[in-house]
C-alpha cells in the first residue's frame, strides 16, 4: 500500500519534470509551422491557427540547405571520429601503462580543461592562420580533433576494468597495439558511445569557430548558416529559425536514441557527464 | 554595440561573449608590431577612375549580405575585368569574426561594419584611412559621416543610414485632439492626451538595461549638449544638458505615462496595435512590421514624426559603414566598389533591393523617398541626426550610462549622482586614444 503510494507520487514528479523538459522542444516543432507574424502574436496560440510548411519550404528552397547538412555531417563525423581514436589511445596510455612523467602528463591534460575557450580562441585561430588552414575542412576539424575531456573520460573508464586481463593477453603472447585493439576497446562500449554523443553534439552545435575559420558561404556549418538566414539585424524570422532549429536537433535526437542505453551506462560508470 | 538590437536579449548572450573576445582582440590588435595605441595606417594614395580589375573579396551581414552580390552584378557589367566575392555574415557573431580576423591577419579587402564598431576597430590600425578626394564628405549627412570618423581620420565611409523617429497612433490623437508634439512640453502633453484614450502607456521608452543609452542621449543631444566636448577629448556627461535630459527621461515613468518595462521583440507591435501603447520611438523596419501583422486598415491607424526637441529636434543615426582593410590584396579596386556604392544611383538601386535607406543626401531626392508618407519623415530626420562619438571604448562607456540610466528610472539613484557616476567612471575608461 505505501509502496504504490509513493510509486503514484514518483511519476507526478516525473511527469513535471518531463512537461518541463519538453515543452521547448513541443513549442519549437509546433512553432516551426506558424507564420512569423502568429509567433510574434500576443496572445499567443499553442496550436498553429494556419498551419503552414512555408518555413521549410524556404529552408530547402532559397538557402542552400544541403549543403551546410554535409558541411556539418563532415566536421562532425571527423571530429567524433578522431575523438574516439585519439582519445582513446592517449586515455589508454594514462591509465594502464607504465612510464615516466605519466603523473605530470595527466595533470597538464586536466589543466587544459580548466583554461575556459575564449581565452585561446584567438592564438588558435593566428595559428590556424599561419598554417594556411582558414576556409578549409582541416581548419574546422584539427582544432578540435582531441579533447581533454575525452582524454580524462577514456582514463576514467579503462582505469575500472581490471589489469588481469591485460596481463593474460601478455601471457597469451598478444602485442601491445592488439591488446588495445581487441582487449580493451571492446570494453569500452559505454564510454566510447558517451564520448560519441558528446563530441558529437559539441561539434554539431560549435558557431562561433565555423563562423570565424570558415570565410566563406560554401564552408559554412549549419548553426552559421541558421544565424545568417533567420536572424536579421532588427527582427528574427522566428518561424525560420524554428523550422530550422527542428532540422538541426533531428540527427542529435537520432544519435542518441541509437546510443542511449550506453550512454547512461557510461555516466554511471564513469561519473562524468 | 551595433545599433538597434536592444529588444532581442539574445543579442545580450552574445554581447558577452563579444565583449570577452573584443578585449582579448585589442591586446593582440596592438602586438601586431606595427605600434599600436591608435589608428596609424596612412592611406596609399588617391584611387583613379580608370575600370576596377581583379577579385574584391567583400562581407557584409545578414540581410545585406544576401542581397549585394545582385546590386555587385551591375559593378562586374560596369568593369568587365573585375569579380565582387561576398560573403554573408550572420549579424551574430559578426564583430567576433571581424576581430579575429584582424589578430590573425585574414582579413578581406572590404568589410560591412555596425557603426558604433569604426572606433573600436580603427583604432587596432586595421583599417585604410579614406584616400583623399575619393569620395566628398558634403554628399553625406553629417551624422552619419561622422560615425566614420575617428580621432580625426575618416576610415571608409557610411553605406546605408538609418533614424529613430516618432510612431504614434492617429486615431488616438485625433480622438484627443492633440497634433504630433514638436517640443519637450507637447510630448508630455500629447502622450497624456494618448493615455486619455484608453492607452496604457501613453510613450514606451526603455527603463534602462543594454542600449537604452540610444534612448536618452538625443535628449541630451537635443539641448545641444553632447558625449564628448567639441575637442573630442573630455566627457561631459555632468552637464546640465544630461541633467535636464536625465529627469525629463524619468518623468515619464514618474507620472506614469511610461511603464518601467522593456518591450522586447513582438510585444510592443502589438500593445501599438491593439492600443495599449500609443507611441513609441523606433527605426524604419517598424513600418513594414506594423503594416505587416496590423493589416491593411492599420495603415490609417499610425503616423510618424521627427522627434520632439528643445533647442533642435536630433535624433539617433546609425546603420552600415564599409572600410577597406589596412592588408587588402586588391585595395584599387576595393576603394573603387566602395566610390561606386556610395554614388547616389547606386543608392537608390539598393534602396529598391535591401531596402535601407541611403547614407548620400542626393540620392533622397528620388520619388521613391520624396513619396513615401514614411520614408519622407526618416529623409527629414536624417537632417537633424548624431551618433555617438567613434571611440574605442564606446562599449564599455556607453554600458555605464545604461546601467545609471536604469537606477534613476527605478528611483534607486537621484539624477545628480547618476550622472556624476557617470562622468567619473567614462573619465577613468577614458576615450581609449
Amino acid at each position: 500500500m505505501t509502496r504504490t503510494r509513493t510509486r503514484w507520487w514518483l511519476y507526478v514528479v516525473l511527469v513535471l519534470g518531463l512537461v518541463a523538459m519538453v515543452m521547448p522542444f513541443v513549442w519549437m516543432i509546433l512553432g516551426s509551422f506558424k507564420t512569423t507574424a502568429e509567433i510574434r502574436q500576443y496572445p499567443t496560440n499553442f496550436w498553429p491557427i494556419d498551419p503552414t510548411l512555408d518555413n521549410y519550404a524556404q529552408l530547402f528552397g532559397r538557402l542552400d540547405f544541403t549543403a551546410f547538412f554535409t558541411n556539418s555531417i563532415i566536421v562532425a563525423f571527423f571530429v567524433t571520429a578522431g575523438n574516439i581514436v585519439f582519445s582513446s589511445m592517449v586515455g589508454y596510455a594514462l591509465a594502464k601503462l607504465e612510464f615516466r612523467g605519466k603523473k605530470l602528463l595527466f595533470a597538464v591534460v586536466l589543466s587544459t580543461l580548466m583554461v575556459p575557450g575564449v581565452v585561446t580562441f584567438v592564438p588558435l585561430f593566428v595559428l590556424t592562420a599561419n598554417l594556411g588552414l582558414v576556409n578549409s575542412y582541416p581548419g574546422l576539424i584539427l582544432p578540435f580533433l582531441i579533447t581533454p575531456l575525452g582524454v580524462f573520460l577514456m582514463r576514467q573508464f579503462m582505469l575500472s576494468l581490471p589489469d588481469d586481463i591485460i596481463e593474460a593477453a601478455r601471457i597469451d603472447g598478444a602485442g601491445e597495439w592488439r591488446i588495445f585493439l581487441r582487449v580493451i576497446m571492446p570494453l569500452c562500449g559505454p564510454a566510447v558511445a558517451t564520448l560519441t554523443i558528446l563530441t558529437f553534439l559539441g561539434s554539431w552545435n560549435n558557431f562561433l569557430w565555423p563562423l570565424v575559420v570558415a570565410t566563406t558561404e560554401d564552408k559554412y556549418t549549419l548553426p552559421v548558416a541558421l544565424a545568417l538566414y533567420s536572424v536579421g539585424q532588427n527582427a528574427a524570422q522566428y518561424g525560420l529559425m524554428m523550422a530550422g532549429a527542428v532540422v538541426v536537433v533531428v540527427p542529435v535526437l537520432l544519435i542518441f536514441v541509437v546510443l542511449q542505453r550506453y550512454f547512461v551506462q557510461g555516466i554511471a560508470l564513469t561519473g562524468i557527464k | 554595440m551595433n545599433r538597434w538590437r536592444s529588444h532581442r536579449p539574445l543579442r545580450r548572450v552574445a554581447m558577452a561573449g563579444a565583449v570577452v573576445a573584443a578585449s582579448a582582440i585589442v591586446l593582440t590588435g596592438c602586438g601586431r608590431g606595427d605600434g599600436g595605441g591608435g589608428g596609424d595606417a596612412e592611406s596609399k594614395g588617391a584611387i583613379n577612375d580608370e575600370p576596377a580589375t581583379g577579385t574584391v573579396e567583400i562581407w557584409a551581414m545578414g540581410n545585406e549580405g544576401e542581397l549585394l552580390s545582385e546590386l555587385a552584378a551591375k559593378f562586374e557589367e560596369e568593369n568587365p575585368d573585375v569579380t565582387i566575392d561576398v560573403t554573408a555574415v550572420p549579424w551574430d557573431g559578426a564583430h567576433d569574426r571581424i576581430a579575429t580576423a584582424i589578430a590573425g591577419g585574414k582579413t578581406p579587402d572590404i568589410s560591412m561594419l555596425g557603426t558604433t564598431w569604426v572606433g573600436e576597430f580603427g583604432a587596432t590600425g586595421a583599417f585604410e584611412p579614406t584616400p583623399e578626394g575619393l569620395v566628398d564628405e558634403g554628399d553625406f549627412f553629417d551624422g552619419s559621416w561622422n560615425t566614420a570618423v575617428v580621432d580625426g581620420v575618416a576610415y571608409g565611409v557610411p553605406w546605408y543610414v538609418d533614424t529613430r523617429v516618432l510612431y504614434y497612433r492617429t486615431d488616438l490623437a485625433e480622438a484627443a485632439g492633440v497634433e504630433a508634439p514638436e517640443t519637450w512640453e507637447e510630448l508630455t502633453s500629447f502622450v497624456t492626451a494618448l493615455q486619455g484614450q484608453g492607452a496604457t502607456s501613453g510613450l514606451s521608452l526603455p527603463p534602462g538595461g543594454f542600449d537604452s543609452w540610444q534612448s536618452i542621449s538625443p535628449f541630451a543631444w537635443q539641448q545641444g549638449g553632447d558625449i564628448l566636448d567639441p575637442d573630442g577629448e573630455t566627457f561631459t556627461l555632468d552637464s546640465p544638458a544630461w541633467q535636464e535630459a536625465f529627469e525629463y527621461y524619468a518623468s515619464f515613468f514618474e507620472e506614469g505615462l511610461a511603464e518601467p518595462v522593456r518591450l522586447e521583440g513582438g510585444e510592443l507591435e502589438q500593445k501599438f496595435i491593439s492600443g495599449e501603447l500609443g507611441a513609441f520611438y523606433s527605426g524604419p523596419w517598424h513600418t513594414g512590421i506594423l503594416l505587416d501583422q496590423g493589416g491593411p486598415e492599420f495603415a490609417d491607424k499610425f503616423a510618424l514624426s521627427v522627434v520632439p526637441g528643445a533647442d533642435s529636434r536630433t535624433s539617433f543615426t546609425g546603420g552600415g559603414n564599409l572600410a577597406v582593410f589596412d592588408e587588402a590584396a586588391n585595395r584599387d579596386a576595393a576603394w573603387k566598389f566602395v566610390r561606386w556604392l556610395t554614388e547616389p544611383e547606386t543608392q537608390v538601386a539598393w534602396y529598391e533591393i535591401a531596402a535601407v535607406m541611403p547614407s548620400v543626401e542626393a540620392a533622397w531626392e528620388a520619388e521613391a523617398f520624396t513619396d513615401d508618407p514614411y520614408l519622407s519623415v526618416f529623409g527629414e530626420q536624417l537632417l537633424d541626426a548624431k551618433a555617438p562619438p567613434a571611440i574605442p571604448t564606446w562599449a564599455q562607456v556607453s554600458a555605464v550610462i545604461d546601467q545609471e540610466l536604469e537606477k534613476v528610472t527605478r528611483g534607486e539613484t537621484s539624477v545628480e549622482d547618476a550622472l556624476a557616476t557617470m562622468q567619473s567612471q567614462a573619465e577613468s575608461i577614458g576615450t581609449g586614444f
